[in-house]
C-alpha cells in the first residue's frame, strides 16, 4: 500500500517538475522577447529636426530642457518649435522614458504648470506619425521624433550625447 | 414639500449663473464626445478648418465661440469640435497658443459651509473657468494673459478678472541654463501648486490642502503686480535648480482677505504695499525628486473710512501688518506613485496702531503641513490619500490658551484654532481633456473655514453655527483644451 502511494507521489512530482520546467522555459522566452522588443524600440526611432537647424548633436540635458520647454532658442538664436504625439502614444512613451529619462505624466505636469501660470508654452501636439513628419519638414526650427522607417533626407537626425 | 420644491426651483431660476455654468459644461462634454467620434475623418476635418481659419480673424472667432456658438451648437455638436480643433491647431502667426478650462464641483457637508450653503443638501457653489493666450513675437519674448472666473461661496462671485498678464524676456540661454525677467501681473510662486491652483487638472484633489493653500485668502496669495527675475541652472549634471524672485504689489482689495486678516469685513480698505516673494526648486534630471523652498514677505496696512479722531470703539485704527511665511516642499515621483509633502511656518505681526486690544501688537506664528500619496492604478484611474494639519498658533495647538484669554466670549470655540483633515479621493481621466473626480474629507477643526460662508454674530462675536467634527464629500467634472 505504502509502496503504491510512494510511486504515485513520484509520478506526480515528475509530472509537476516537467510542467514547471516548461513554464520556466516559456517565461524565459517571454522575457527574452521583451528585452528584444525593447532593444528594437530603442534603436528604431530618432530625434529629428527641420533641415534649417544646423545642430547635428545635442546633450541629453539640452534635449530634456527643450522638451521641458525651458530652452526656447537654438544656438543661432532662432525659435525652437517642439512637436509631440499624445501622452499615451507608444513612440512618445519610448522617447520620454528612454531618451529623456522621465515619465510622460511628468512632462505633462511640467507643460501644464507653464501654460496655466503664463510662464511658458506647451509643445504642439500632432495626431499621427505622418503629421509629425509633415510638421518637422515644413516648420522652421522644428524638433520632434520619428520611427526609422519614416525618416528620409527631408529631416535632420540629431545625435544625442 | 410642494413649497420646498417650488422655492428650490425658484432659486434656480433666480440664479441664472448656475444654469449657464451647467450648460457650458454640458456643451463641452458633448463637444468632446463629438471630437472623439469624429476622430477617423480627421484629415477631412482639418481641410475644412483651413479655409475657416483664413476667413476669420482670431478675435472674431473667439468672440463667436463665446457668444453665438454656444447657442448654435445645441443642434450641431460638430461645430464645437471644429472650434476646439481650431483652438488646438497650431498654424497661427507668432506661435499663438490658446488654452482654457472649465470645472464644476458639487460639494456637500455634514456641518459648516464650504463654497456656499453646502450644509443644506449640498451646493454647486464652486465653478472655475479660465481662458489664456500666449504669443512669441520674438524667439526670446513671450506675452501671455489669462482671464479667470471663479464662483466660490460668498468670497468669489464669478466675476471674470485678469489673472495674469506677463511680458517674459529670456536674457540668457545656454543648454539647461536660462536667465530672464518677467513684468506684469504674475502668479505668486510659492509651494508646488499655487501658480496653477485654479486648474483642476493640475491639482491633486478638488480642494487643495487648505492648511497651505487657503482658499479664503486666495486672491491675496494668487497673483500680484510685480517684476520678477528667474533663472534655471544645471547642478553638476544631477539636476536643475530653478529660482524666481519678485518685488510685488499684492492684490488685497477683496472681502475675503479683509475678513481673514482683520476678523470682519470692515468699512475701510487694505492698502497695497511693496512686498517680496521668492522660490527655489531643485529637480533631479529624471524629475523624480523635487525639493523646494519659498518665502513671502507681505506688507499691507489698513485705512479706516472715517478720520481717526471720530472712530468709535468698534472700528479699527490705521494699522499695518506683516505676513512672512516660509514654505518647504518635497516630492518623489515614481512611475505608479507620487509622494508629496509641504510644511509652512506662517508668522503674522500686527503693529500697535489698530487701536484695538485684540489686534494691537498681535504676533501669531501659524504652522501647516500635509503629507499626500497619489497612486496611478492605470493611466486613467488615480487614487489619493492625504493628511493635512493647520494650527493658527503653533504655541497653542488645541486653542485652549486662546479661549482662556477671553473665556466668556470664546468658550467652546477651541476648534476654530486648528483643522486636521483626512482626505481620500479618486480621479478618472475619461479622456486627456475631460476628467471626473470624487473625494471625501473627514475634518476635525474649523480653522480654515471662510468667515463669509460661516458668518459671525456681530453681537456676540461668535460664529452662528460651526461644528468641530465634520464630513465633506465633493465631486467635480473638468474640461480643458
Amino acid at each position: 500500500m505504502n509502496l503504491f502511494h510512494f510511486s504515485i507521489q513520484i509520478r506526480i512530482l515528475r509530472y509537476c517538475l516537467s510542467r514547471a520546467r516548461s513554464y520556466f522555459g516559456f517565461a524565459l522566452f517571454i522575457c527574452f522577447l521583451g528585452v528584444k522588443a525593447d532593444v528594437r524600440a530603442n534603436d528604431h526611432y530618432e530625434i529629428v529636426t527641420n533641415l534649417n537647424v544646423s545642430e547635428t548633436a545635442l546633450t541629453v540635458n539640452s534635449l530634456r530642457s527643450i522638451f521641458s520647454m525651458s530652452l526656447k532658442t537654438w544656438p543661432d538664436g532662432t525659435k525652437i518649435r517642439v512637436f509631440v504625439l499624445s501622452d499615451d502614444d507608444k513612440l512618445h512613451k519610448a522617447v520620454s522614458k528612454e531618451k529623456l529619462n522621465v515619465f510622460p505624466y511628468q512632462l505633462r505636469s511640467t507643460w501644464d504648470r507653464l501654460v496655466f501660470s503664463g510662464t511658458g508654452q506647451a509643445p504642439i501636439r500632432v495626431n499621427s506619425i505622418e503629421e509629425m513628419r509633415d510638421k518637422v519638414i515644413n516648420t522652421p526650427g522644428a524638433i520632434g521624433y520619428l520611427w526609422r522607417a519614416n525618416i528620409d533626407e527631408n529631416v535632420n537626425v540629431l545625435q544625442i550625447k | 414639500m410642494k413649497m420646498l420644491t417650488c422655492s428650490r426651483l425658484n432659486s434656480c431660476f433666480v440664479n441664472p449663473f448656475k444654469w449657464i455654468a451647467r450648460g457650458i459644461i454640458l456643451l463641452f462634454t458633448v463637444g468632446n464626445i463629438s471630437v472623439q467620434a469624429q476622430e477617423f475623418p480627421s484629415q477631412k476635418q482639418s481641410e475644412l478648418i483651413k479655409p475657416l481659419n483664413k476667413k476669420l480673424q482670431s478675435a472674431d472667432l473667439l468672440a463667436q465661440i463665446n457668444e453665438t456658438e454656444v447657442s448654435r451648437v445645441t443642434e450641431k455638436p460638430g461645430l464645437v469640435s471644429t472650434a476646439m480643433q481650431w483652438l488646438r491647431s497650431t498654424d497661427r502667426p507668432g506661435d499663438l497658443q490658446i488654452h482654457g478650462f472649465v470645472s464644476q464641483a458639487y460639494i456637500t457637508t455634514s456641518d459648516n459651509n464650504v463654497f456656499g450653503n453646502s450644509d443644506n443638501g449640498g451646493s454647486f457653489g464652486l465653478t472655475e473657468a479660465g481662458l489664456n493666450a500666449s504669443l512669441r513675437p520674438l524667439p526670446r519674448l513671450q506675452l501671455s494673459a489669462q482671464v479667470l472666473s471663479r464662483r466660490a461661496g460668498e468670497g468669489n462671485s464669478g466675476m471674470p478678472r485678469l489673472d495674469y498678464a506677463i511680458l517674459d524676456y529670456q536674457l540668457y540661454s545656454h543648454e539647461a541654463n536660462q536667465f530672464g525677467i518677467r513684468v506684469g501681473r504674475l502668479k505668486n510662486p510659492f509651494g508646488f501648486y499655487n501658480e496653477t491652483r485654479d486648474v483642476a487638472f493640475t491639482r491633486p484633489s478638488i480642494l487643495l490642502p487648505q492648511s497651505i493653500y487657503f482658499d479664503r485668502t486666495r486672491n491675496l496669495g494668487l497673483s500680484s503686480d510685480s517684476v520678477q527675475l528667474y533663472g534655471n541652472a544645471a547642478v553638476f549634471d544631477r539636476g536643475t535648480f530653478s529660482t524666481q524672485f519678485g518685488v510685488t504689489l499684492p492684490v488685497v482689495d477683496n472681502r475675503d482677505t479683509e475678513s481673514s486678516l482683520l476678523g470682519l469685513v470692515r468699512d475701510g480698505s487694505l492698502n497695497r504695499e511693496v512686498s517680496y516673494i521668492g522660490r527655489g526648486i531643485f529637480e533631479t534630471n529624471d524629475k523624480r525628486l523635487r525639493l523646494g523652498i519659498s518665502g513671502i514677505w507681505l506688507n499691507t496696512s489698513y485705512d479706516p473710512k472715517n478720520p481717526v479722531s471720530s472712530l468709535n470703539p468698534l472700528e479699527l485704527g490705521p494699522g499695518g501688518l506683516e505676513f512672512t511665511p516660509v514654505f518647504f516642499s518635497a516630492q518623489y515621483n515614481a512611475e505608479r506613485w507620487t509622494l508629496t509633502s509641504e510644511y509652512a511656518i506662517r508668522p503674522f505681526q500686527y503693529n500697535n496702531s489698530f487701536q484695538n486690544p485684540s489686534l494691537n501688537g498681535l504676533h501669531v506664528v501659524g504652522e501647516s503641513y500635509y503629507i499626500q500619496g497619489e497612486y496611478r492604478f492605470t493611466p486613467k484611474w488615480e487614487g489619493i490619500l492625504r493628511y493635512d494639519a493647520l494650527f493658527t498658533d503653533r504655541s497653542d495647538r488645541n486653542g485652549s490658551d486662546w479661549v482662556a484669554q477671553n473665556p466668556e466670549r470664546r468658550h467652546g470655540l477651541e476648534h476654530s484654532r486648528f483643522a486636521k483633515d483626512i482626505t481620500v479621493g479618486l480621479r478618472w481621466n475619461v479622456t486627456p481633456a475631460f476628467m471626473l473626480r470624487a473625494e471625501y474629507h473627514y475634518v476635525n477643526g474649523t480653522a480654515w473655514l471662510s468667515g463669509l460662508d460661516n458668518p459671525i454674530d456681530l453681537r456676540t462675536r461668535r460664529p452662528f453655527d460651526t461644528d468641530q467634527h465634520w464630513h465633506l464629500f465633493a465631486i467635480q467634472a473638468s474640461y480643458r483644451f
